[in-house]
């Protein structure tokens, strides 16, 4: 072999490998992780034509303008669709099955393959609403799904039409997994001039306090049932764990103790509660049934631990912050506090876990050097595989998945103060849903 | 091998904690007193009367209340006064203007009599009584106890610290009624919930130096309030440092 074969095939040889190295990596994201998290199947290609009010009555026409808003910014942000934009659709547009015209739709420019389309319509004083769902690459049998709610002419009860259709259309074509948009999440947020926990849909909608204590409450955490919020409150003059129902709006007993007793945490089965307390003088991680019975210890080490999460899959395994190392980091111990093991190695400062739903990853916050910020990040447990998701926009803190895991809520400075954002799963699409105030420790409901 | 010495390290670190429940009270259900027998003749009556001089004062100043009652076994005012003889007077500086009830139980029955004090408030330019030169203890607490400052991360005692707490605990020690609050406070640079933790443990290391140099465990209160209450939001060190403190405030813990 000459020379200049060899630097032929040296040459060759560095192209197929960077060849390979880049493939599997398009633009963001990294496959494993969204295969994982379910965001990695192809998006399906989506029209929402807007539904049409069958009558002129002004009220119709701005509930239904509300319905189609709604109903379309719940589909977009699933993760699991690609829009049609409406500059695209045909210039009729459906009410009834037989105005479909399969050729417009499933063409170019709008090339859908779903479509879903419907009206609404005042009947006894109700605002009826009938969605479709229609295949319109398969004309033959276009039908997938068809829907009729009837709701009170307000705002909240058509806005609730609207999360349920999403929901029903998200389910049947995103691999089986319920929907979103009718979960809610729970924050802290000073609006008022103190710490109050507060509560709001999932699209940042229907903001509304839970306390009014005028004190300093922290650290919500939804129960399993999302029936009952644990977080921290000062009112006693003592940082307590106090338990709230949200069916009947008052508190359900839960002991206090002595010292710091701060990040709560449900066990899935709802009938046990992590916590960090320092009642022996130390923050140390407890648990105890939610009575507050059977109260045990589960870290004996000199330093901060606290933040307990439960695996919400097993509910065997408990993941926590500690500094034993030096700095805040994540450590996972089994829940009798046996098996302890340290789940980032990178150094820096990592706190906040919040662990999948599907038990295999969990999202934290990650400062990797002092003089850095702090961003979201997530790592899969198995392999410790980490991927950032949060960069370059500001301080990143205490992320929170959604139930699909295809989402994460979490606080961000990156608007000049700090808000409740969400994001997708891999990163994508972050969407402010704060802004009176600050607001921050955001937690998805269950 | 190093792994083993870490394992057997944290093994050795593991102590057990007896964690004792304190039993609640119970409530002592008060029992009724039997009803006292029959009289066997009709006793005479109790009889009192009650006088208070002068019947207006400005506030601040005393009434003389007089009483005098005949055929009675218990005799008692209210407010303030609570039982007293058959015949008497007291003295009482009331606050507001306050009807005194003065009751004669005896075995012909129960009788009041009652006398109503006015308390008018004083002309303003006789207002200010002689100004007390006597510092309370809250002053001298606010303007005579240091805080302790902290290195970043760090909740152990470093020597400015130390200088600063000694001093403190002869203060302390010098006025033991004083009860206090030790905050823990961190800067903003941590997240929320690990500044919780090390607040609580700067609070609980600052107590422990206090008591170790004799200041009593049960005047001190510890309550942690991580990043959430800066003293200084400028983001620096200077400002950090502020933050990152012990602070001991005169009595217990608000909720506010």
């Amino acid at each position: 072999m000459t020379h200049r074969q060899l630097r032929l095939l040296l040459a060759l040889t560095f192209v197929a490998l960077a060849a390979y190295l880049l493939a599997p990596y398009p633009g963001r994201g990294q496959d494993w992780f969204s295969t994982g998290i379910n965001l990695g199947a192809p998006k399906i290609r989506l029209a929402v034509s807007d539904f049409q009010a069958q009558s002129t009555d002004a009220e119709l026409v701005r509930l239904t303008n509300e319905f189609n808003s709604v109903l379309r910014n719940d589909l977009d942000q699933s993760g699991i669709f690609d829009l049609v934009s409406k500059s695209m659709f045909p210039l009729k547009l459906p009410v009834e099955p037989a105005d479909v015209d399969f050729q417009a739709w499933s063409s170019s420019p709008a090339e859908a393959q779903m479509l879903v389309f419907g009206k609404t319509e005042i009947i006894n004083s109700n605002l009826v609403i009938t969605g479709r769902l229609f295949d319109v690459k398969n004309p033959s049998s276009a039908s997938v799904l068809g829907k009729r709610y009837v709701a009170t002419m307000n705002d909240i009860s058509t806005r609730d039409a609207a999360h349920r259709l999403a929901n029903e259309i998200i389910q049947t074509l995103g691999g089986g997994v319920p929907g979103i948009a009718l979960t809610r999440i729970a924050f802290v947020s000073n609006r008022t001039h103190h710490d109050e926990i507060w509560i709001m849909d999932y699209d940042g909608f229907n903001q509304r306090p839970i306390t009014s204590y005028g004190s300093l409450s922290l650290t919500p955490r939804w129960s399993p049932d999302n029936t009952k919020l644990a977080f921290t409150s000062y009112v006693l003059g003592n940082p307590d764990i106090f338990l709230f129902s949200l069916e009947t709006n008052h508190r359900v007993p839960f002991p206090t103790y002595k010292g710091l007793n701060t990040t709560p945490a449900w066990a899935p089965d709802g009938k046990r509660i992590a916590f960090c307390s320092s009642m022996s003088g130390d923050p140390e991680i407890y648990v105890s049934d939610v009575d507050g019975r059977n109260l045990h210890r589960l870290t004996f080490s000199p330093g901060v631990d606290i933040s307990p999460v439960w695996n919400p899959k097993t509910g065997n395994e408990i993941a926590f912050v500690s500094d034993r190392s030096g700095t805040p980091q994540i450590y996972i111990m089994s829940e009798d506090g046996t098996n302890l093991r340290r789940l980032i190695t990178g150094g820096g400062d990592a706190s906040s876990p919040s662990w999948s739903p599907n038990g295999l990853f969990m999202a934290f916050s990650w400062r990797v050097s002092d003089t850095g910020t702090y961003d979201i990040y997530v790592v899969e447990i198995a392999t410790g595989r980490i991927v950032q998701l949060t960069h370059d926009a500001g301080r990143n803190e205490h992320a929170s998945w959604s139930p699909d895991g295809r989402h994460l809520v979490f606080e961000s400075n990156r608007s000049g103060s700090k808000q409740v954002w969400t994001m997708l799963a891999d990163g994508a699409n972050p969407q402010q849903l704060t802004r009176d105030g600050q607001n921050w420790n955001p937690t998805w409901s269950n | 091998m190093r792994k083993n010495l870490f394992r057997l390290m944290f093994l050795l670190s593991v102590l057990g904690f007896v964690i004792t429940l304190g039993a609640c009270h119970k409530k002592k259900v008060a029992v009724a007193p039997p009803p006292p027998p029959p009289a066997p003749a009709a006793p005479a009556s109790p009889i009192i009367s009650l006088t208070a001089e002068p019947a207006t004062i400005e506030k601040g100043q005393s009434v003389t209340l007089s009483w005098a009652s005949q055929n009675a076994t218990e005799v008692s005012i209210e407010p303030e006064v609570g039982k007293v003889q058959a015949t008497g007077s007291t003295t009482v500086t009331p606050a507001g203007s306050t009807t005194y009830v003065a009751t004669a139980t005896g075995p012909g029955g129960t009788q009041s009599a009652s006398a109503r004090v006015t308390v008018t408030m004083p002309p303003p330019e006789a207002a200010p009584p002689p100004a007390q030169p006597k510092v309370t203890e809250e002053e001298l607490f606010s303007t005579k106890i240091q805080d302790a400052y902290f290195d970043y991360d760090k909740s152990d005692i470093r020597p400015d610290a130390q200088q600063a707490l000694t001093a403190d605990a002869e203060i302390l020690k010098g006025n033991p009624s004083i009860v206090f609050t030790i905050e823990g406070h961190c800067d903003e640079r941590g997240s929320e919930e690990y500044n919780l933790g090390l607040g609580d443990r700067r609070a609980t290391a600052a107590k422990n130096f206090l008591v170790n140099l004799g200041v009593t465990a049960n005047r001190i209160f510890t309550i942690s309030y991580g990043k959430d209450r800066p003293f200084c939001t400028e983001h620096t060190e200077e400002c950090w440092q502020q933050n990152r403190r012990a602070h001991l405030v005169f009595g217990r813990p608000s909720g506010r």
